[in-house]
């Protein structure tokens, strides 16, 4: 028995013969520990989803090793009824109805308690008397919520588990994952959506071309970005003041029409040194943009093992063990 | 096996099979209620006597005028084992294939239950399926049996002639469903299947009336359904054994390979 719910050491997958075949893993290493919210994030084609399909034992390794609570994925049938799995775009047979189904998914995890489905149906605002051809995808998605939650399981895998669904759902979906997290289940999800990753995970793993580059502290990561900052000011101001600020760059004022002006910039790190420059001013409004989890990547692409990007000790004392968002052979080792 | 996934495969496609039961045993029924009409010492019987022999070999026109020869040639000659093949390539074809293809194979393999153990479980299903579609057809000819005046034809003939076409369907489906199983591709099933369904019919009908080619009939799924006439002799074990022996070759080999290689994602996510 490991201390890992997930555990993979050079993991390669291949598809396809090997003259038109594609590589989606070239040697993942990573391990996730017992009870934690682990987010696994990458652009699109990255290997997330052989990731998590290699996980279930629907495709095969075609190299390296893969354990998944202590056993390897392919002879661990009894192991896979201590996992919910939902997939962004749920798939379900729609000539059942949401009972029908969710009974059946039940009985095939040696039975789920009637009460506990409609519990959770009745959380999502989901009516499970209808057929399920008939639903929307938004109400088809929570059928695929709550047939992945519903048995409590050890360990949830979750492959962009909020898409389709609106953003009250979001958040209702945010708090199970927390609920989840603190219950000591472990969640494994890969994500698009930077504030469900923000509130749910406590670390994350990002991919890229199918190698993990590096294993991070979401706050970490984040404040590591930039932001696009925007701020109006009643009155002409003297752009002396800000572009020697720490953290500021691209500095621009322009002035505006009524008399004021308008400073824009990137910030990096900490707003304190801008927002006490700020305060000597009238400000009449300030805008700072979150940045996109692509524009996340971006920066922590651009910057080497000695930029700004999130290498740093993390704030528990063992942070990422990486060699560098190009190192191969990461062993990516959450706290 | 997992009584389960069979029994729900079995309700999910309640509709479809019993719509398939039910229309492939009126087609029989139709045929059958046409005998005092058709056959015996009608008409037409005398003159399909008088066809070429090699066209009533081709087309099991023989022995027209008897009840077993009208059974043979137009009730269980062409349109019931065609529409009962053409069910069964389908819902063969279906049970891994067109669930893989769909996208929804993922969410029952996510749970546990072992990849033998759906396959099998599913191909069970559509053997149900296939049984109960016989089932129906020989209760309504049982049924009919005295109304439409075919008493000359014994009841243990009529089911054995029954289990012959439900052997036939089941080979015909365990056909579909291996090809399906292995390639995990629904229309390499659906052709595949309804291609051998259409050289059996070949090789059983015409080919054998070509000089030299008399041996092909012997290889013919169609042979070993109606070649021995069951509605004369009852069961042919050795014709029944190879129905079996075939369906249970492709299905082991389709559900071998199904659980080693990758489930497709399916759908249109990349």
């Amino acid at each position: 028995m490991t201390d890992f719910a997930i555990e993979a050491t050079g993991l390669v997958k291949r598809y396809g013969n090997a003259r038109t075949g594609k590589t989606a893993l070239a040697g993942l290493d990573l391990a996730v520990p017992h009870g934690q919210v682990f987010g696994f994030l990458g652009p699109n084609g990255a290997g997330k989803t052989t990731m998590i399909r290699l996980l279930l034992d629907l495709i095969r390794p075609t190299s390296g090793s893969l354990r998944i609570l202590g056993a390897d994925p392919r002879d661990s049938t009894k192991t896979r009824g201590r996992i919910g799995y939902l997939a962004g775009d749920f798939r379900i047979d729609g000539r059942q109805t949401g009972h029908e189904a969710l009974t059946y998914l039940g009985e095939l995890r040696g039975g789920v308690p009637a009460a506990r489905i409609t519990e959770l149906a009745e959380r999502l605002d989901l009516d499970l008397s209808r057929r399920i051809g008939t639903l929307s995808k938004g109400n088809r998605q929570k059928i695929g919520v709550v047939q992945a939650f519903m048995h409590t399981p050890e360990l949830l895998v979750l492959d962009e588990p909020t898409s389709g669904l609106d953003p009250f759902l979001q958040q209702r979906f945010v708090e199970m994952v927390q609920e989840a997290g603190g219950n000591g289940q472990t969640v494994f999800m890969s994500s698009h959506v930077l504030s469900e990753v923000q509130q749910t995970c406590r670390r994350v793993g990002i991919i890229r071309e199918g190698e993990l580059v590096t294993v991070a502290d979401v706050e970490r990561l984040r404040q590591s970005a930039h932001r696009t900052i925007e701020i109006a000011f009643a009155s002409k101001i003297d752009i002396s003041v800000f572009d020697r600020l720490p953290g500021l760059q691209n500095v621009a004022v322009t002035a505006t029409a009524d008399g004021g002006s308008v400073l824009r910039a990137i910030l990096t790190g900490s707003p304190d040194p801008l927002l006490k420059a700020t305060a000597r001013f009238e400000a009449t409004s300030l805008l700072a943009e979150e940045p996109e989890l692509e524009e996340i990547f971006f920066t922590f692409y651009e910057h080497g093992p000695h930029g700004t990007g999130p290498h740093g000790t993390g704030p528990h004392g063992t942070g990422p063990h990486g060699t560098g968002p190009h190192g191969t052979g990461t062993k990516g080792q959450a706290s | 096996m997992n009584s389960t996934v069979l029994r729900k495969y079995l309700t999910d496609s309640r509709r479809a099979f019993l719509g398939w039961a039910l229309s492939i045993t009126a087609v029989a029924a139709m045929y059958s209620s046409m005998w005092p009409v058709m056959g015996g010492n009608s008409g037409l019987a005398t003159a399909i006597d008088s066809f070429p022999k090699a066209l009533r070999d081709a087309f099991h026109l023989q022995d027209y005028g008897t009840v077993a020869g009208y059974f043979g040639s137009t009730v269980f000659g062409l349109l019931v084992p065609i529409l009962l093949a053409v069910f069964a390539v389908s819902a063969g074809a279906r049970a891994i294939a067109g669930d893989e293809e769909a996208g929804t194979l993922d969410l029952v393999l996510a749970h546990p239950v072992g990849r033998v153990q759906l396959a099998v479980s599913r191909w069970l299903a559509v053997l149900a399926a296939i049984l109960l579609a016989g089932a129906v057809l020989l209760l309504v000819e049982l049924a009919i049996r005295v109304p439409a005046g075919f008493t000359d034809l014994g009841m243990a003939n009529l089911a054995a002639m029954v289990l012959q076409l439900v052997l036939f369907g089941c080979c015909f489906a365990s056909i579909a469903f291996g090809i399906g199983a292995w390639t995990g591709r629904r229309t390499y099933a659906i052709v595949g299947g309804a291609y051998l369904t259409v050289v059996a019919y070949l090789c059983d009908s015409f080919l054998p009336q070509i000089n030299g080619l008399h041996w092909t009939q012997y290889f013919s799924p169609f042979h070993w359904y109606l070649g021995g006439e069951p509605l004369v002799n009852g069961v042919q074990w050795t014709h029944c054994a190879l129905l079996a022996g075939v369906g249970l070759a492709f299905a082991a080999i389709g559900i071998h390979g199904f659980s080693r290689r990758d489930i497709a994602q399916g759908g249109w996510r990349g």
